[in-house]
């Protein structure tokens, strides 16, 4: 087998440490990286200052569906499908990239980023298998989260018209 | 008086422009995939920014033509802008207005690469 290059080690590293930071659970560093284990639950321990959590990742799409988490995991997908489109830079790091952007976006609006860094690379996971894309809404032309099998003709979106109990919950840091 | 005025803008528009095109390639020259996005330029635009020397970047920014434009020209996005000092009942910021705005600017953006 050839010795594993230095630099590639290094940039694997490097990227182990970005998602750590952005609070990545150890299952993505583990699909994302050829780092053995051991030294993945390292770094972690030593980056973070805690052990990983435990337990399975959210498995889910229904999630994404629901009012609050859609218009969070639209803005993100949408940031992240112009990075892939208009840049070279591989899948991982827009990932990174565009959830940095996202959360700045929404804190701006003094909204808490109510999709976690491994939420959107699950999403990612599940775009890039079918279950779900972008669709049009028909009345603002922005586009938003949906099952990919949906009726999309006449979509629209949750923010043109917003569930009756949306937003009602004035809670600091969420959408209203 | 309105020759008076006129030339009033000229150093303005190139203060602006020397503003908007150093803070562009500051931020090109840190991570350019992140400026593309939110400078709203494409690869070649933010390639030859990086790349304009001093001397450049002035020449450039002097004349009476902005170099910066709105990203938008959309009726739909305007009026969701506008709509951010609305507040809810209880004194908070609307803000699902605001983050309409960015989903659907983000989004026209996609649509152009």
């Amino acid at each position: 087998m050839a010795a594993r290059s230095l630099l590639s080690e290094n940039r694997q590293i490097q990227r182990a440490i970005e998602l750590i930071n952005l609070g990545a659970r150890l299952q993505v560093l583990e699909s994302e990286t050829d780092l053995p284990y051991e030294r993945l639950l390292r770094l972690y321990k030593e980056v973070a200052g805690r052990s990983p959590s435990k337990g399975q990742l959210p498995f889910s799409t229904d999630w994404f569906m629901t009012w609050q988490p859609n218009i969070h995991a639209s803005l993100f997908l949408n940031i992240y499908e112009y990075l892939q489109k208009s840049t070279d830079i591989e899948s991982i790091d827009a990932i990174a990239k565009a959830w940095r952007l996202y959360r700045d976006e929404v804190s701006a609006h003094g909204v808490e980023p109510l999709l976690s860094v491994t939420r959107a690379w699950r999403m990612v996971k599940f775009v890039d298998s079918g279950m779900l894309c972008l669709t049009q809404c028909k009345r603002c032309g922005g586009q938003f989260v949906t099952h990919t099998y949906e009726l999309d003709r006449d979509f629209t979106c949750g923010l043109c018209e917003p569930p009756a109990r949306a937003g009602k919950a004035l809670r600091v840091g969420t959408i209203h | 008086m309105e020759a008076q005025l006129e030339s009033r803008w000229m150093p303005e528009i190139r203060e602006v422009n020397l503003s908007y095109l150093m803070l562009a390639q500051s931020m090109v020259r840190s991570d350019k995939a992140r400026a593309m996005f939110c400078l709203g330029v494409s690869e070649e635009v933010a390639d030859i920014l990086a790349d304009l020397g001093p001397g450049q970047l002035l020449k450039i920014a002097s004349g009476n033509m902005l170099m910066c434009r709105f990203r938008f020209d959309d009726e739909m996005v305007w009026s969701l802008l506008s709509e951010h000092g609305r507040r809810s009942p209880q004194g908070l910021d609307a803000n699902a207005a605001r983050l309409h705005a960015s989903i659907v600017m983000a989004g026209n953006f996609v649509e152009a690469v």
